[in-house]
């Protein structure tokens, strides 16, 4: 299924929006060749992306579960919500 | 779900029994919740014989609680309830992933899923368990984080672009026999 919106390249955000690809690009340890689809998304409103993603960031920090079983669970609510991304 | 599966990979999570063990555990607690939350009172009660209370027995002792209606449901036809409750002991069970994880991922299910009888439920052995209420508020808040997430995705029909990133796993299927892997291109 086609995408409803055009994902602009990273290169047509403002200087703002870099930052939080730095941020993704950390967050996932992972040398993207270009930011995620997401993180293009999120990064579109910065005053709306910056605290959502501060807020997944803090309920994805260690604690009583790990990062990585926290991503599974993150996984499964995905797959039973039937979201592909 | 690519994005988090890659992740979870990214994280450590490499093998893929570890996801194949999670997907079976969220197959069977959707399938006892669809039942569980289901209007079925004017069903006259299953009636059980003495093989469906061995089952309920095995069930009690797990659970350390009295059997759930969802099961006392299925008594009335005992191979059906020995097969289904099989599975899910199964899944539930410690095994890669622990039974306490395992309950807080049939809790993000159940509360992403809306179902009353999960929520309750999964919660309750959560805490059984012992995850503490930082633990509960650790699950609440990626389910509702990713509830986000994956609604901003599908609104936009998000492709995904993360799977890519997971390493793979070359390993044989349980008992099999190791493939051959394919040359880097």
């Amino acid at each position: 299924m086609p995408m409803t919106v055009r994902l602009r390249d990273a290169a047509e955000y403002a200087e703002a929006a870099q930052k939080m690809f730095e941020l993704s690009r950390a967050w996932f340890g992972y040398d993207f060749t270009r930011p995620p689809a997401m993180s293009r998304v999120m990064a579109w409103d910065p005053e709306f992306g910056g605290p959502h993603g501060r807020a997944m960031k803090r309920a994805m920090a260690p604690g009583e579960f790990t990062r990585a079983e926290k991503e599974m669970v993150a996984a499964v609510v995905s797959g039973v919500n039937a979201c592909v991304y | 779900m690519h994005g988090h599966t890659a992740a979870g990979k990214l994280q450590g999570m490499t093998d893929d029994a570890l996801w194949y063990e999670a997907a079976l555990l969220v197959g069977i607690t959707n399938a006892i919740n669809v039942v569980a939350d289901s209007p079925l009172q004017s069903l006259a009660p299953a009636e059980t014989g003495p093989e469906a209370e061995q089952v309920f027995a095995e069930i009690r002792a797990f659970y350390d609680r009295a059997v759930p209606a969802v099961f006392r449901r299925l008594g009335g036809d005992p191979g059906y309830l020995a097969d289904v409750w099989a599975a899910t002991h199964r899944a539930f069970s410690d095994n890669r992933l622990t039974r306490r994880f395992k309950e807080a991922l049939a809790f993000a299910v159940s509360v992403t899923t809306r179902s009353p009888f999960g929520t309750t439920f999964h919660l309750e052995e959560m805490k059984r368990l012992g995850v503490g209420e930082r633990g509960v508020m650790e699950v609440l808040g990626v389910t509702q984080m990713f509830s986000s997430y994956t609604k901003i995705a599908d609104t936009l029909q998000l492709e995904s672009d993360m799977h890519d990133i997971a390493p793979v796993d070359w390993s044989p299927a349980p008992g099999g026999a190791a493939r051959h892997r394919p040359a880097k291109a």
